[in-house]
């Protein structure tokens, strides 16, 4: 029964809206429709699906994918009442390792119309989180999430990919922090109230700021904006007055020349007794004369100033990017070798854990006629127990060894490990915790084998 | 008089500011943490230096120039490391550690010879507060013109728009690296105040006279007068930003040139005969 991992799906690359938008579960849809999944298609055995704005996809692990790509195909088309036909050529399908990197460049934010955007970790997270709900989750996809979003804090963590303004709204409001320790008692300003210019309003608006004035040719327009930003409109002949109080300007008014020069500026900054003052000239052709930078503590960036941080800000994260697909080419290594069965250390790191765990708990249990014992006599407790924990454990990792290098192997030895380290209450932090430690756990399991083979022990304890 | 701790602070500030340095050149912005461990090591080992010294003369060890020099290197590390820890300024760090750095290296070369005594005519409890309080104001200066340094720094980035480069270095912003300034420039002025009132107060009891326009009296009531020029064009005429900051800087250096030049012209005028 060899178990292998497929994605089938739709992205903002193969898809437009139009039909990521007629396939998208919404949160509270999943579980429901994991379960109609899993009555309807029987090829798989493990499902959970993702559903961003910009994919949809179901992830799925079955013995035999070719049938459980078209049954999955045809269950979306009749759960979300679309012909097949109609969105057929946008569907991907990725089997075996391609739909494990998938997986994990997707956490990664590799896949992200926004390049290192945030989100989707945590989409990531909450899909796994629904299917675990809805008991669509098996061995396989719990440790191919898990190992996705290891990769995915670990690229976080080395690389700078979610670092930089990718829009000139951010670029905007992160320059704003250059400048400002606070924006809570500062006054935002809006002379023009174009798309952009809202966007860069509602993005500086995201923290506290004192208020917002805004100022446009068409009054309707900006008396709209102000309710529904919370500011005050204020009529475009008498914004001039209000701009002294203004410690961010943003300019998108349509003008043929400069709205603000130099020379009227200059009694503004006197006014304001040299407090510095950010202008945002997103305006074609710009809003503010260019002249206006010079003066003392006035920062001027226009649109294509703002333009240049976001694109350095890509730039960077493309250069990132080829790191980090180093590191998931890494954990899709270590995700693949257990796939296969080849990677049994873990588990039996895990399995000797428990096992050493339980040895310490019973001798802890027995701690209070233990210390009445002579020192000689309580080594030779120690001894003893060790020797059939030691014993077990070899027994176990025999049996493992003898279904050899296989899924199959693969598969039994979790499941022992589930049973011992369930029962045993061993936490999967625990365990975590034990991670980088894969190394020692093939060293240790060599010497234990040797160990085992040692027939002193019980020779020890029969003399005495 | 050499004690054991001297070296080894020295050593821990200027590996400190060479951590600094490279984590501002190379944006490892986690190294400045290291940095600043060092920094304070470099000071708790600074400390136990003057303690041995102070135990031994009896009196705060400020005996000649070096002793001076390094009990104002101590100063600005301890007003620096608060700095960085409590307001997130390692961007200073850089500036602070090779400022102390160099102040200890150079008392340390200038330690060796022969050790002078404070005479006891002198050995007053006025001296211990004149003195601290007049160093203590010179490390506030210290430390204002370094985050003037950084100031103009950032400005020029951000009006030449290559602060771009690095959008998530965690420097900060213009407005508190002048609201910093501004404080640290307060608490010198007042600090060197109160010195040369104590100062004044101390001489009237020693020698009768409150004032003898020797070099050292006439340049901090210049400097003083300069400091109190700096604060009320903010406070007046709101001279802030960058204005404020190249001025910080060059007061300061005016500052440093009678701090050096009058020890090392006139050794010994300030109070008599040791210095």
């Amino acid at each position: 029964m060899d178990q292998s991992l497929f994605i089938l799906g739709v992205n903002h690359r193969t898809a437009p809206v139009a039909i990521r938008e007629r396939l998208a579960y919404a949160d509270a849809e999943v579980v429901a429709a994991l379960e109609r999944l899993r009555r309807r298609a029987r090829a798989l055995s493990e499902a959970a699906i993702l559903s961003t704005c910009n994919r949809v996809e179901i992830i799925g692990v079955a013995p035999d994918v070719a049938g459980a790509f078209d049954d999955a195909a045809a269950f979306v088309a009749e759960d979300r009442n679309a012909a097949l036909k109609a969105f057929a050529p946008s569907l991907y399908r990725l089997e075996g390792r391609d739909a494990a990197r998938h997986l994990f460049r997707v956490g990664a934010s590799l896949d992200s119309m926004v390049l290192g955007e945030p989100q989707i970790l945590g989409q990531m997270k909450i899909a796994y989180a629904r299917a675990a709900e809805a008991g669509t989750v098996g061995l396989v996809l719990h440790r191919a999430f898990h190992r996705a979003f290891t990769a995915a804090k670990r690229i976080r963590k080395a690389t700078l990919i979610g670092h930089g303004s990718v829009s000139v709204s951010s670029a905007a409001a992160s320059l704003a922090g250059r400048i400002f320790d606070t924006l809570s008692d500062k006054t935002v300003m809006m002379l023009g109230a174009g798309k952009m210019a809202e966007m860069t309003a509602r993005q500086l608006k995201s923290k506290p700021i004192k208020s917002l004035v805004i100022s446009s040719r068409t009054f309707d327009h900006a008396a709209v904006l102000a309710r529904e930003l919370g500011g005050i409109a204020v009529p475009f002949e008498d914004y001039r007055p209000h701009l002294k109080s203004a410690d961010i300007v943003i300019g998108s008014v349509a003008s043929t020349r400069p709205i603000v020069g130099p020379e009227e500026f200059e009694a503004v900054i006197k006014e304001r007794r040299y407090r510095p003052i950010f202008l945002i000239d997103l305006g074609v052709p710009r809003n503010f004369d260019e002249r206006l930078n010079r003066l003392e503590n006035v920062y001027l960036y226009d649109i294509d100033d703002l333009g240049q941080v976001v694109h350095k800000s890509q730039a960077e994260r493309e250069r990132e990017a080829a790191r980090a697909e180093e590191i998931v080419e890494l954990e899709l290594e270590s995700f693949w070798r257990w796939m296969n069965g080849l990677d049994l250390v873990p588990t039996i790191r895990d399995i000797r854990y428990s096992i050493d765990r339980l040895r310490d708990l019973e001798m802890g249990r027995h701690r209070g006629w233990l210390k009445g014992l002579a020192p000689d006599e309580r080594e030779r407790i120690d001894l003893l127990t060790r020797g059939l924990t030691n014993k077990l454990l070899h027994r176990i990792l025999q049996g493992l060894r003898k279904s050899g290098n296989s899924a199959e192997g693969a598969y039994t030895a979790e499941v022992a490990r589930k049973l011992l380290c369930d029962e045993l209450g061993v936490s999967s932090d625990e365990l975590d915790a034990l991670e980088d430690s894969t190394a020692d756990a093939i060293a240790d399991d060599d010497r234990a084998d040797r160990e085992d083979l040692r027939p002193d022990i019980g020779d020890q304890i029969g003399k005495k | 008089m050499e004690t054991l701790w001297l070296m080894p602070a020295l050593a821990c500030y200027v590996i400190s500011a060479m951590i600094f340095v490279a984590s501002r050149f190379f944006g490892r912005t986690r190294a400045s943490g290291w940095a600043t461990m060092l920094l304070g090591a470099g000071v708790v080992l600074h400390a136990l230096d003057l303690t041995a010294r102070g135990l031994q003369a009896g009196t705060i060890p400020v005996a000649n120039f070096a002793e001076s020099l390094s009990f104002l290197a101590w100063l600005t590390a301890l007003a620096g490391l608060m700095i960085i820890v409590r307001r997130q300024m390692a961007v200073i760090g850089a500036y602070i550690a090779s400022a102390v750095a160099l102040a200890l290296a150079v008392s340390a070369v200038m330690m060796h010879g022969a050790r002078l005594v404070i005479p006891e005519t002198l050995r007053s409890a006025w001296m211990p507060v004149h003195v601290t309080l007049a160093i203590l104001g010179y490390s506030m200066f210290v430390l204002a013109a370094s985050t003037s340094i950084v100031y103009l720094v950032c400005e020029s980035r951000l009006k030449t728009k290559r602060a771009i480069a690095t959008p998530d270095d965690p420097v900060p912003s213009l407005e508190k690296l002048d609201r910093i300034n501004y404080s640290l420039l307060a608490w010198g002025f007042s600090l060197l105040s109160f010195a040369i009132i104590s100062g004044a107060i101390w001489a009237d009891a020693t020698w009768g006279h409150f004032w003898s326009w020797e070099p050292v009296e006439s340049w901090s009531l210049a400097i003083w007068i300069m400091y109190a020029g700096l604060l009320e064009s903010r406070l007046t005429a709101g001279w802030r930003g960058r204005r404020a900051a190249a001025l910080t800087i060059v007061v300061f250096v005016v500052l440093i040139g009678s701090f050096v030049g009058i020890n090392l012209m006139y050794p010994g005028k300030h109070g008599g005969s040791f210095g």
